[in-house]
């Protein structure tokens, strides 16, 4: 990998990060509250290491993007994001250590939404915003939307929207790169101007408003409330969170296509059909094991039971109620949703309802083999032919997402933390859900975790945002030799 | 400006990468997954995996909103019916066919009329045969591009030590050689291209590009060190469909021309089709052979098989037996930057060749003609200065021209200009400009700002 020139790029990313901060700043101003400062002080370093990194690392020869320097921008950039994302709150005193500061801001570009705050209503607002607001940009991707913004990383673009963007394959809506993002960025826009209107109109002011609907879009989790969405009793704005939770956890190449008039794209997408299967099924058994158990109504039932498997299955992990005293089917239901996650191209995590279900076509197909030894198959998706090298990759994909899964909670039960908690843990920042059960459930928080196993689950956080093989590359020392 | 390619091939792939650097947007059409792979992951351009003669695939495609389709896939026959289907889609869509296939090519009148209307079919043979008598044409030359008509060229000269003018800054080239009408456009050293200023100095081995009227060219290129005598004796070597076509197109300019073929069936068949051409069977490395037939002797000797790796070794075989000059055709990209470095002059390639007739045709504007230039690093271009530009009615050295464009000619009426930086552009003066890659895009909006105001 060319180091000086990947470094070249995360400069022009960083500064354009430091940019970003301009919005807590002003809400901090507007609420003349103690981030302001801080704020201030963390712009300023960002915006001068982004400018000294590009200046640096500044070359006169024509470099050409190639994959490795793709991913290392990609995974150097977002490390940087969360180290540079962590100055606010470790200079306004939020925090007492780094690692906890460091956790908070990678957990919020990640969309993960775990959170290591004890008390958030006393958190001045300036640096809730900005909490939030990574959410936002973690959500579409920083990436993307500097490759939308900036025509400087115009040049390579591919590699690095391939390694940012979810998904096995990644389509491309437009013939060039920077409109495909910019039009990933309008949609992701649109639909986020419409939740806040529609919160606001829920009676939520503009700042609860917009971290929600940052924390919602992105599916991250965030909330401005200790009780999460939990902490606003009207079926209203529920409905409007569950609504958007679902947008959000849906292909947003489908949202386009339907937004240019195309109404029926969304019943011909196998993915889609498979998500929303899912999900209907889901709900519908939580809320039948719920019923009587722990609600008396039907209709809370079903709103209660709905929202905590939409949020978790789109990987949001907004809490409206403990599922921890659900029945242990519900649990189960919920915590099998971890895994499977939203579809591909959205803005959700987990493995991605695309994989799984190309993974059991694919195991269907084994079994017919075994049944008709001479039949000549082909795995197909829409009624278009699946590769084999995608089903190789996507079997990788699997085998690595549960073996660093399993990994990782021996490490964290290895620190000292009990079984379930470790176990729902590394499967929550894994999948970039945010709570899980046990020592960490929607209840708790990550606050407990010790600090070794704090810095473990943001690697876990950054595994599961990049899709594990931007991240893991840069442990292979092939990948630094030139 | 949307432009579909069908065909992931050499050809499409380079089209298709030098169109996405101008900023256009592309899409690529192909059934080899493999191809299409390296696409996407060089170039940025949207791929779609089909054939490009399936109908629903050209709509896929978004043939609707394209402004021009090129159909340059192997086959003659998909690029018909992509080009037919898609005058059935959108006829507004400008197309473009690549055909070699001589029977198909006998009924170009009809089917660029109603009610098909392709275009422009394009045949890479031709194209290169044109690009290699044009070579043979002017002698010393080992780029040469025909603007206006052919009454201006752009001549790419390699210095060697025979010109006295070595080292000289080009401003004081027109002094020392008392030519006004020489103006060197670009300059091309170890692989680079220069945009040149009046500071930068020729040196030896520069391969320099130059522009000059057709009756001045002579004396222009006595001042590089360039003979001017035109070739008399050409030695072919391949006899295949380029082969033929070449040996064909010089036979009408009385040159002596002697043809080797290994086949002896296809010797036969050249032979009846071919009437002043000494046809030879043999291999065209047999030493005996080139002996016995004057290798020495000969000004030319182009090796034209089907086989690059053979045609490289030959040319260089027949440059130690004492031939002049060489004619390689090479059609893999990447071996074109070994050509000056193992001492081949020109290279010949039908794929090259159909990739500037097509450029010609996509670009924007009122661009009658262009030519790219070695490595493809630079075109010169040929327009119509348009009464809306931003380049007509100021001194040149007052238009904010890009960075790496120069404007290298004006031609007013029968005049031809060499410009310095008081000339001024008229409404209707054909411009000649050089422009590297990177600045071509925004020539060509120089060249045609405000035309969206029509």
């Amino acid at each position: 990998m060319r180091l000086r020139y990947t470094l070249h790029l995360v400069g022009i990313l960083t500064f354009f990060l430091g940019l970003t901060m301009v919005f807590p700043l002003l809400f901090g101003l507007c609420y003349q509250d103690e981030s302001v400062m801080p704020l201030l002080k963390s712009m300023a370093v960002t915006l001068g290491s982004g400018l000294v990194l590009y200046l640096v690392f500044r070359s006169t020869r024509g470099e050409i993007m190639g994959h490795r320097e793709g991913m290392g921008v990609v995974a150097i950039g977002w490390t940087a994001a969360g180290f540079f994302g962590a100055l606010p709150y470790y200079w306004g005193g939020v925090f007492t250590t780094f690692a906890d500061a460091f956790f908070e801001s990678i957990s919020g570009f990640t969309t993960t939404g775990a959170s290591v705050l004890m008390n958030i209503e006393i958190i001045p607002r300036g640096f809730l915003f900005w909490r939030s607001l990574t959410h936002w940009l973690g959500g579409m991707g920083i990436i993307v939307l500097s490759l939308a913004i900036l025509p400087l990383l115009g040049v390579g673009g591919m590699q690095l929207y391939k390694a940012e963007v979810p998904g096995p394959v990644p389509d491309k809506l437009k013939p060039r790169i920077r409109d495909t993002a910019m039009v990933l960025w309008k949609v992701y826009l649109l639909f986020s101007a419409a939740e806040t209107l529609l919160l606001m109109l829920g009676g939520m002011d503009l700042f609860e408003a917009l971290c929600h609907t940052f924390g919602t879009m992105a599916t991250g989790g965030f909330s401005t409330r200790n009780a999460s969405i939990g902490s606003y009793h009207t079926p209203y704005i529920h409905t409007v969170v569950i609504l958007f939770m679902l947008f959000a956890g849906i292909n947003f190449s489908l949202h386009y296509q339907c937004l240019k008039g195309d109404l029926r794209v969304f019943w011909r997408n196998p993915e889609f059909r498979f998500f929303i299967g899912a999900v209907v099924i889901f709900v519908l058994a939580v809320s039948f094991n719920v019923y009587h158990t722990v609600y008396h109504t039907c209709s809370e039932a079903i709103r209660f039971g709905a929202f905590q498997v939409i949020s978790i299955i789109t990987t949001t992990g907004y809490a409206t109620a403990d599922f921890e005293k659900w029945p242990s089917l519900s649990q189960n239901i919920l915590l099998f949703c971890m895994f499977l996650g939203a579809s591909a191209g959205s803005t959700g995590g987990g493995m991605k309802c695309l994989r799984i279900m190309l993974l059991l076509k694919h195991s269907y197909k084994q079994l017919f083999c075994l049944i008709h030894p001479r039949a000549v198959t082909q795995v197909k998706l829409g009624g278009r032919p699946v590769s084999n090298e995608v089903l190789h990759s996507i079997w990788g994909y699997f085998m690595l997402y549960l073996g660093l899964f399993i990994l990782c909670s021996f490490f964290l039960a290895a620190t000292g933390v009990d079984v379930v908690t470790s176990f729902a843990a590394v499967a929550a920042t894994i999948g970039n859900i945010g709570p899980g059960l046990g020592m960490v459930g929607p209840t708790d928080n990550y606050v407990h975790i010790p600090v070794l196993g704090k810095w473990l689950l943001i690697l876990c956080m950054l595994l599961g945002r990049l899709e594990i093989y931007t991240v893991l590359v840069l442990f292979v020392p092939e990948f630094w030799r030139r | 400006m949307k432009i579909i390619i069908v065909g992931a091939g050499e050809v499409g792939f380079h089209i298709a990468s030098r169109l996405s650097l101008e900023n256009k947007d592309v899409v690529v059409i192909e059934t080899n997954a493999d191809a299409l792979r390296r696409i996407l992951e060089n170039l940025d351009v949207q791929t779609i995996e089909g054939c490009g003669s399936n109908p629903a695939i050209l709509e896929q495609a978004g043939i609707k909103e394209a402004d021009i389709l090129l159909a340059v896939t192997n086959s003659d026959e998909v690029n018909l019916v992509a080009s037919l289907f898609a005058n059935i889609l959108s006829s507004a869509t400008v197309k473009l066919a690549r055909i070699r296939g001589e029977e198909y090519l006998m009924y170009q009148d009809a089917l660029t009329q109603d009610p098909y209307r392709i275009d422009v079919m394009i045949n890479p043979e031709v194209e290169a045969v044109k690009t290699v008598v044009r070579l043979l044409q002017v002698p010393g030359a080992v780029d040469v591009g025909e603007f206006a008509d052919g009454r201006i060229k752009v001549i790419g000269v390699r210095l060697d030590a025979d010109c006295s003018f070595t080292g000289t800054k080009l401003v004081d080239l027109k002094k020392k050689t008392g030519n006004k009408k020489i103006l060197v456009a670009a300059i091309s050293r170890n692989e680079k291209l220069i945009i040149p200023s009046g500071d930068d100095k020729i040196l030896e081995g520069d391969l320099i590009y130059f522009v000059s009227e057709k009756k001045e060219l002579k004396g222009a290129l006595k001042i590089f060190g360039k003979r001017a005598e035109p070739f008399d004796r050409v030695l072919l070597v391949g006899g295949g469909n380029l082969g033929l076509r070449l040996a064909k197109a010089l036979e009408g300019l009385s040159i002596h021309i002697k043809l080797i073929e290994k086949n002896p069936d296809r010797c036969r068949e050249l032979a009846e089709h071919l009437d002043k051409v000494v046809v030879l069977q043999g291999d065209g490395s047999d030493q005996r052979l080139l002996q016995e037939e004057n290798i020495q002797d000969m000004d030319v000797v182009a090796t034209l098989t089907g086989d690059e790796e053979t045609n490289i070794l030959t040319s260089l075989l027949a440059k130690r037996m004492g031939a002049q000059k060489t004619v390689t055709r090479i059609s893999k990209f990447s071996y074109f930057p070994l050509v000056s470095a193992i001492g081949l002059e020109h290279i010949v390639s039908p794929r090259l060749a159909a990739i500037n007739t097509i450029l010609q045709y996509v670009r924007r504007g009122k661009v009658l003609s262009a030519m790219a230039l070695k490595g493809e690093e630079a075109e010169a271009l040929e327009a119509v200065a348009l009464e809306t530009s931003d380049i007509v009615g100021k001194p040149l050295q007052q238009i904010p021209f890009p960075k790496g464009a120069l404007v290298v000619a004006i031609i007013r009426g029968d005049e031809v200009i060499i410009p310095t930086g008081d000339s001024v552009i008229v409404p209707q003066d054909r411009i000649i400009i050089f422009a590297t890659r990177q600045a071509i895009s925004q020539v060509e909006k120089a060249l045609m700002v405000k035309l969206e105001y029509f």
